[in-house]
């Protein structure tokens, strides 16, 4: 059974901002023609998601992922095609978006459940689930206005999960609330499709993205530009528009005496991959090209996490693998193996220098995205050959 | 597509926002009630004090009159400023969940409606002591009451569904509706009675019939006739217009809010 269809479904905006607009100014410029050039938000957009799926939008900022759930929810009216969801819908798309800071969390349970369409009985039911998932029982009496943003979030995710929806939308809104009350959503989020519940789901956070997600949909500029495999598709929204975009930080520099041509990563098959394994070989394939012959270059790469935290760094020099001049094209193979990173999103730097650091020839930094999974449940940055060993005292 | 049946799975949603609408307006203020029914009160002694001052004794008009039309013009005045903000005052809400958009005019005016109520019950214990030291007593008619009521509420609705969209499109609307609802009070007998229209409109007849298509008049004239002994309601066929054509506008003003009403998110 199809939850949600969506035919030629586009909306657009004026993109001259018309500011506040006014009865007066209407009245003045009437009959004048001002061309408003539209924007599309989304455009073209056709999908069908079936009922129990989990289904990923990812894509850069402002490609149109939260017009989507916006369109989906009802909130937005398409200004062409249709978009059209069976089965009732709560969306965390803005949590607590109708509190009132006047009153107090036990009366903005009931006025966030009315908004979502929640009978009152059902409610007083579940009031106690709410309340406990959201571990606010010493608080709920106390106006919203006093809690802290934690609190506030807590309690609006534990409205929208408890009210049982059939269609679940999540707006990046998980990665609020500490690291417990996360976890604490994720299980519910594991429920919800354990009992067949839909779910779609914008995100930045690619790796839960590819954990939670049967089927991922890449947005850019409106356009639905792929749909597939969770890692098929991150694959080539990191490889393609991450970085062809210059989304990400990255930099290319150097004096091109020799150039980078083509990096591949390969993973334990030679294939290349973007998602790679702990415990498994990671093999980076530097394809060179010397427009002059060159003495002693270093070649270098370095790590880093997504949030900038470098990992490791290494060249041929420290390695201690000199090479002694290298003219014309070639290949250079880094083999790291076992690759000991745990679960994660990693960046690759790449670096052909000279010998003395003097000059840089080219440098890519963070220029080569990849993604680790370990099949353990194993916590951590880093995989460590660990033992236990237990010696009773009698 | 029936207007009730779409609102009424959201019954609890219309009971919260009108419970949080009273509740913020009377929390934190022990005399938060008083002042609603105060304010009208004394923009009534107002009146009456300077109508006396500037007529004498012989403007025929009673503090009843004046109470009763106070009270009920505050009805629709506080329904219309209300309603002026019901979705630029609420564009978080509006913009991220969906719900049916009538909700928020409908809390409104439900809302104004329970303090309407209210102060109404002042004003019987007013109006009965002033009738009683007059030797008289509030009129059996007032029974009737809830019909009149039921219908100045449907038409502040009708009012409230009107401006609040409009203020989502000009956001102007709320000036315009300032200076309209100034004319209009004086364009209503609040605080004279018909009376003195008649006597106007003796050498214009049409005036008076223009007068009774205003449905304020004919609202606040008739509370007056079904309260006050004596107090009569002038029918005429022009009264019989002022009374139908909101029943009719009602549809068209539903109509358009119900188109209007699919590009909120946007405009807000």
């Amino acid at each position: 059974m199809t939850a949600i269809e969506a035919q030629n479904l586009g909306k657009w905006y004026h993109r001259q901002g018309i500011g506040v607009p006014t009865l007066l100014g209407t009245l003045a410029q009437w009959g004048r023609r001002h061309d408003t050039e539209r924007f599309w938000a989304l455009r073209g957009v056709d999908f069908k998601i079936e009922r129990g799926q989990t289904v990923g939008v990812v894509g850069p900022n402002g490609s149109g992922k939260s017009s989507l759930l916006g369109l989906v929810a009802g909130t937005i009216t398409p200004s062409e095609g249709t978009v059209r969801a069976t089965g009732r819908i709560s969306s965390l798309l803005e949590l607590g978006a109708g509190f009132h800071p006047d009153l107090s969390g036990r009366e903005n349970v009931f006025l966030n459940a009315a908004i979502l369409g929640i009978p009152r009985a059902d409610v007083r039911r579940r009031f106690d689930a709410i309340v406990d998932f959201a571990g606010l029982r010493e608080f709920i009496d106390m106006p919203v206005k006093h809690y802290s943003s934690g609190m506030y979030v807590r309690l609006a995710f534990a409205v929208a999960v408890e009210m049982d929806p059939d269609i679940l939308l999540i707006d990046e809104v998980l990665a609020v609330g500490d690291m417990a009350f996360q976890m604490k959503c994720l299980d519910r989020i594991r429920d919800f499709q354990k009992r067949g519940k839909t779910i779609l789901f914008v995100s930045h956070a690619l790796d839960m993205v590819e954990e939670f997600c049967d089927e991922v949909f890449l947005i850019h500029d409106g356009r639905l530009i792929q749909r597939g495999k969770p890692g098929d598709v991150i694959f080539s929204y990191l490889r393609a528009y991450m970085v062809r975009l210059g989304l990400l930080n990255v930099e290319e520099h150097g004096t091109r005496e020799v150039e980078i041509r083509q990096v591949r990563l390969l993973d334990a098959a030679g294939q290349e991959a973007a998602t790679f394994f702990t415990g498994q070989p990671l093999i980076v394939e530097v394809r060179y090209q010397a427009n002059r012959p060159v003495e002693k270059p270093v070649f270098g790469f370095n790590l880093k996490t997504g949030n900038g935290f470098y990992v490791f760094g290494s060249n041929t020099q420290i390695a201690k693998y000199p090479i002694a001049s290298i003219a014309g094209d070639g290949i250079m193979r880094l083999t790291i193996d076992p690759l000991t990173l745990m679960a994660g999103r990693f960046f690759l730097s790449l670096s052909i220098h000279s010998w003395d650091h003097a000059v840089q020839y080219h440098r890519q930094e963070d220029l080569h995205p990849f993604i680790v999974k370990d099949a353990s449940e194993h916590k951590g940055l880093f995989q460590l050959n660990t033992a236990w060993e237990l010696k009773p005292a009698s | 597509m029936n207007p009730f049946r779409a609102i009424a799975p959201y019954r609890d949603l219309v009971a919260n926002l009108v419970g949080r609408d009273l509740k913020s307006r009377y929390k934190g203020s022990a005399l938060g009630f008083l002042w609603t029914v105060l304010n009208p009160l004394f923009m009534a002694f107002i009146y009456i004090f300077f109508l006396r001052l500037l007529g004498g004794r012989g403007m025929p008009i009673t503090m009843e009159d004046i109470i009763i039309g106070v009270f009920a013009w505050q009805f629709t005045v506080q329904s219309v400023n209300a309603g002026l903000n019901a979705f630029t005052g609420n564009a978080n809400l509006v913009k991220k969940v969906y719900f049916p958009r009538e909700i928020l005019p409908v809390s409104i005016v439900a809302s104004a409606l329970i303090n309407f109520l209210l102060t109404v019950l002042v004003q019987w214990v007013l109006i009965a002591f002033l009738l009683w030291r007059k030797g008289a007593m509030l009129s059996g008619w007032t029974a009737a009451l809830p019909a009149v009521v039921l219908y100045h509420t449907l038409f502040n609705l009708e009012l409230v569904l009107l401006v609040s969209a409009a203020n989502v499109y000009f956001r102007d609307t709320s000036h315009l509706v300032g200076l309209f609802l100034s004319a209009w009070f004086f364009m209503s007998p609040v605080m004279y009675p018909l009376s003195i229209v008649d006597t106007l409109s003796k050498s214009w007849p049409w005036l008076h019939d223009l007068y009774q298509l205003n449905p304020l008049t004919l609202i606040i004239t008739a509370y007056r006739a079904l309260q006050i002994p004596g107090a009569t309601f002038p029918w005429s066929t022009a009264a019989l217009v002022g009374w139908l054509w909101p029943l009719v506008a009602g549809v068209v003003i539903w109509r358009v809010f119900r188109r209007a009403q699919r590009y909120f998110s946007d405009l807000l």
